[in-house]
């Protein structure tokens, strides 16, 4: 069953700025969805949408079942959001703020509180619940900040960048906490313009790129874009200087005429897996930081 | 009354980390005090220092009102608490009835030390207290009405600090709201009458037995009151989204 199905969205923004062409995917329940791209592709137009927050003013999207603009209401009894660079009140702790959103959302004063434990110690914020958000660490916060859209168990869960600006261990413990909600049944759409984010998570992705999704599909998928799953790098024997070629061979036969070429010339010749990124290479062009290409 | 309750903890949870520091709340409270301290030490007259403490009660809220600039952006643009809350079951007038009682919390110990002190000092009955309130809530309905179009217009974070404080001396500590209006030169009367807080500090001062307004001076106070309340809501309603368009 589709928990989102998107035909043809379109978003320019009242100032004439086209966020958003001719985007359409489903993401089926349960799933961890990825969309990937560069900052300002339109990831978050597109989540914001999908999330009721912002009108299409193109195609249409169905969440849950319910058309976004008709439906929303309905919708938002079911969904949580995290979002882009989402803060906590540095002066509340993180049990004041999950416990008071589970009182926003209508649960008894008693049920709140025994939700706000179990949620607090399913992401192992239970020993730092009187801390103030001021004295904790990003991912710590950044933890709250889920915790408090899951007080109501949501049966689809929209984050945006999730991770960005987190160190490697924070990063990896909110890898962990959408693995766990993933396993609960939860559905997950994710934004993300880290590769790693990506590829860790996502059962299928969609990259974005100036406003269109221009890939659709699984990671091994995307990186099959990319060539025959492997790149080849013909480099000096030493390792330093000379010219450094990376090639995507398409066929055994190019693998095979690269080697020759390499023992002819005595270079060294290194394989390595195509990574997302040579994917996201192949099928956007530039890198991820270049926004003008 | 769902929506009742989720107004009171979205009010609660705004105004939290003010409660949790009550001296810091006395502080902010007593910031429109401050000129009523100075008027009580250089006056002479009894009046002028009465009068400036309806001044007081009527800026404690006005400066509460406008704080709601504050919030508004903040919570759309910083903590994005208004994203986490348009994705949920919490209606939209839920939202601004939240953030409107938080601000009133900030003013409590103000009104509450300017009441005490003008029922002690005055010959001001429960139905002029009641009225010195009626007016004062009604400013504070222009101010945070006002608020919420600055807080939903701004999209700077040294603005949505600097511009509240701006309109608080404008509309607050320059116009006649502690001193009387006479005591302007007859040239600037009519540019202080065109100041919402000039008409409320009046009407609180005529209602406290501090100053005497003919019939159709206390009709044209309510009234100005009355549309500029309109004008800012209608305004309001257009600038402060709860979906993005």
């Amino acid at each position: 069953m589709a928990v989102i199905e998107a035909e043809g969205v379109g978003k320019t923004y009242p100032g004439g700025t086209m966020a958003l062409q001719d985007v359409s995917f489903q993401v089926s329940k349960g799933e961890i969805f990825c969309l990937l791209g560069r900052n300002g592709a339109g990831k978050t137009t597109l989540l914001r949408i999908l999330a009721t927050q912002l009108r299409p003013t193109k195609g249409r999207a169905r969440v849950l079942g319910q058309d976004v603009m008709e439906g929303a209401r309905s919708i938002r009894e079911r969904i949580a959001v995290v979002p882009q660079e989402g803060r906590p009140q540095m002066m509340l702790s993180a049990y004041d703020h999950i416990y008071l959103m589970a009182m926003i959302r209508g649960m008894p004063r008693a049920e709140a509180k025994v939700r706000t434990k179990e949620v607090m110690e399913e992401f192992d914020l239970w020993e730092h619940k009187d801390k103030l958000t001021a004295d904790l660490s990003g991912g710590l916060r950044q933890r709250v900040l889920i915790s408090i859209a899951l007080t109501g168990t949501p049966e689809l869960i929209f984050l945006d960048e999730p991770t960005i600006g987190l160190d490697p261990l924070g990063r990896r413990q909110v890898w962990a906490s959408v693995r766990r909600m993933a396993k609960k049944g939860v559905t997950v759409l994710l934004t993300t313009h880290y590769m790693d984010e990506a590829e860790q998570l996502s059962d299928r992705l969609g990259i974005v790129d100036k406003g269109r999704l221009v890939f659709l599909g699984g990671v091994e998928e995307a990186k099959a874009r990319a060539g025959n799953g492997m790149k080849v790098i013909v480099e000096a024997a030493n390792g330093n200087g000379g010219a450094r070629e990376v090639l995507s061979p398409k066929s055994e036969e190019d693998v095979l005429h690269i080697v020759q070429r390499g023992l002819q010339e005595k270079r060294r010749v290194t394989f390595k897996p195509t990574s997302l990124e040579d994917a996201f290479i192949a099928l956007v062009g530039g890198g991820i930081d270049d926004e003008s290409a | 009354m769902m929506r009742a309750r989720e107004a009171y903890y979205i009010g609660l949870f705004d105004s939290l980390p003010l409660l949790r520091d009550p001296m810091l709340m006395v502080l902010l409270s007593l910031i429109s005090f401050l000129p009523v301290l100075f008027i009580f030490l250089y006056s002479a007259g009894q009046n002028a220092f009465l009068q400036a403490v309806v001044g007081a009660v009527v800026l404690s809220l006005a400066f509460a009102g406008i704080g709601s600039a504050q919030s508004v952006y903040f919570n759309k643009h910083w903590f994005r608490f208004q994203d986490i809350f348009v994705a949920s079951r919490v209606s939209p007038i839920s939202y601004a009835l939240g953030l409107s009682l938080s601000t009133l919390l900030v003013s409590l110990p103000a009104i509450v030390l300017a009441m005490a002190i003008l029922l002690l000092q005055t010959s001001m009955g429960i139905v002029g207290l009641a009225a010195v309130l009626a007016v004062s809530a009604l400013t504070w309905m222009a101010m945070l009405l006002l608020g919420f179009v600055l807080g939903a217009s701004t999209k700077n974070t040294r603005r949505a600090n600097s511009l509240p404080q701006l309109l608080g001396l404008l509309l607050g500590f320059l116009p006649p709201v502690y001193y009387p209006l006479n005591t302007l030169p007859p040239y600037l009367q009519p540019l202080a009458l065109a100041i919402p807080t000039t008409h409320a500090a009046q009407l609180a001062k005529y209602y406290a037995g501090l100053l005497p307004l003919a019939g159709w001076e206390v009709l044209l106070g309510w009234g100005y009151l009355a549309v500029f309340v309109a004008a800012m809501a209608l305004i309001a309603a257009r600038r402060a989204h709860w979906v993005d368009p």
